[in-house]
């Protein structure tokens, strides 16, 4: 039996990096444009990668992660403290993927040719496509784009909860903050997209 | 909902897949100098913003453009209101034609008789007149109604004095 890692959690604020970056956020609430810098370079990777894994779609991804950025700037004097700062970045992000996504009903992008080279390595993906699932001959991008499409199937709150606690490693905790529900709710949230999923992809999933 | 007790482990292995949807390399090199240019631009935007920009007339229009994009049932709805609004007005303007042909009529049938030692042509003419050309021959009863005197007779209108030059000035 194959053994899957545990997903990377976010830093914790009480952390010492965490106190350099209270130290960060006050410069650029006080407009110093290089701190607000150094903030971006920290979290521009897993801002993005929430947001594509909810839209699909690299460029949408780009536009949006830069608007959340700039959002969060414009809002940095609102920012009272009581989150975490990565928190409130990423409940401006989520929520502007949200509109986004209202608008963009029907409008599906999937980008299939992004696949990191790497994960053709991936212990835990060659046995998926090769002992696991009873499509032996399905290759990667097969296999990607029904996973994006299964994931586009669900709606923006369930997609949200799966992306943020499943692919990027959030905790239950901080995804209520970030959702501003409880956290009955991200479990019970998260409990039905798995099972929606596992109904979309079940060619590729072992029972 | 226990995720211990829940069987989704080949699920979870199968959404770590997406780990590997990485952008190529280099990618995020620029992204937030983007950011920084962008802030940097709408920080000079702004201090560039005199008070009349802030009255842009434009935004009300494009705010008003937007409402009719976002819900284009009201449109159809808007342009019934203005035929609707030209209609009413159109009507609204013959009835006020109407009203004052009544009230010209009723003031020539007010208007005193002819009186009675005028000629029976005269009369008989006058009577078959449509009241409307009574109308139009009544509309300065000032002018048309007074005998006109002549120009030379000064004393008989004060309205007319008789021009004339001084000479040696």
């Amino acid at each position: 039996m194959l053994t899957m890692s545990e997903p990377a959690t976010i830093p914790d604020p009480n952390a010492p990096a965490s106190v350099l970056e209270g130290d960060l956020v006050r410069r650029a609430r006080r407009g110093d444009l290089q701190a607000y810098d150094e903030l971006i370079k920290r979290y521009q990777e897993r801002i993005y990668a929430t947001i594509y894994h909810m839209t699909s779609n690299h460029e949408d991804a780009n536009d949006l992660a830069q608007e959340s950025f700039i959002k969060a700037y414009s809002a940095l004097k609102s920012f009272k403290g009581g989150s975490s700062f990565y928190t409130w970045l990423y409940r401006i992000a989520v929520n502007k993927t949200i509109n986004f996504l209202k608008q963009r009903r029907n409008k599906h992008h999937l980008s299939l040719d992004d696949l990191d080279f790497n994960a053709e390595h991936d212990p835990d993906l060659v046995a998926l496509i090769s002992d696991k699932t009873p499509q032996r001959a399905a290759n990667l991008n097969e296999l990607q784009k029904k996973l994006n499409e299964a994931l586009l199937k669900l709606s923006e709150p369930h997609r949200m909860v799966v992306v943020l606690h499943d692919i990027q490693g959030v905790s239950h905790e901080e995804i209520a903050e970030i959702a501003g529900c409880n956290i009955g709710t991200v479990r019970s949230r998260l409990f039905y997209a798995r099972q929606q999923l596992q109904g979309f992809l079940a060619d590729y999933i072992k029972a | 909902m226990n995720e211990s007790n829940d069987n989704f482990g080949e699920l979870k292995r199968l959404l770590k897949l997406k780990q590997h949807e990485v952008p190529p390399p280099g990618y995020f090199n620029n992204f937030s100098g983007g950011v920084i240019s962008r802030l940097r631009n709408g920080e000079a935007s702004r201090s560039q913003t005199t008070a009349l920009d802030r009255f842009d007339s434009k935004s009300w229009l494009v705010n008003w453009l937007q409402v009719f994009q976002a819900r284009p049932g009201l449109i159809g709805g808007f342009a019934t209101a203005l035929c609707l609004l030209l209609v009413a007005g159109v009507v609204l303007v013959d009835n006020q034609d109407g009203a004052s042909v009544t009230a010209g009529t009723s003031s020539f049938a007010d208007a005193p008789a002819v009186p009675a030692d005028a000629s029976a042509a005269m009369a008989s003419s006058v009577s078959l007149l449509p009241p409307t050309e009574g109308i139009a021959m009544s509309t300065n009863p000032v002018t048309s109604l007074q005998p006109v005197a002549t120009l030379f007779n000064s004393q008989q209108n004060p309205l007319f004095q008789q021009a004339g030059f001084v000479s040696g000035q």
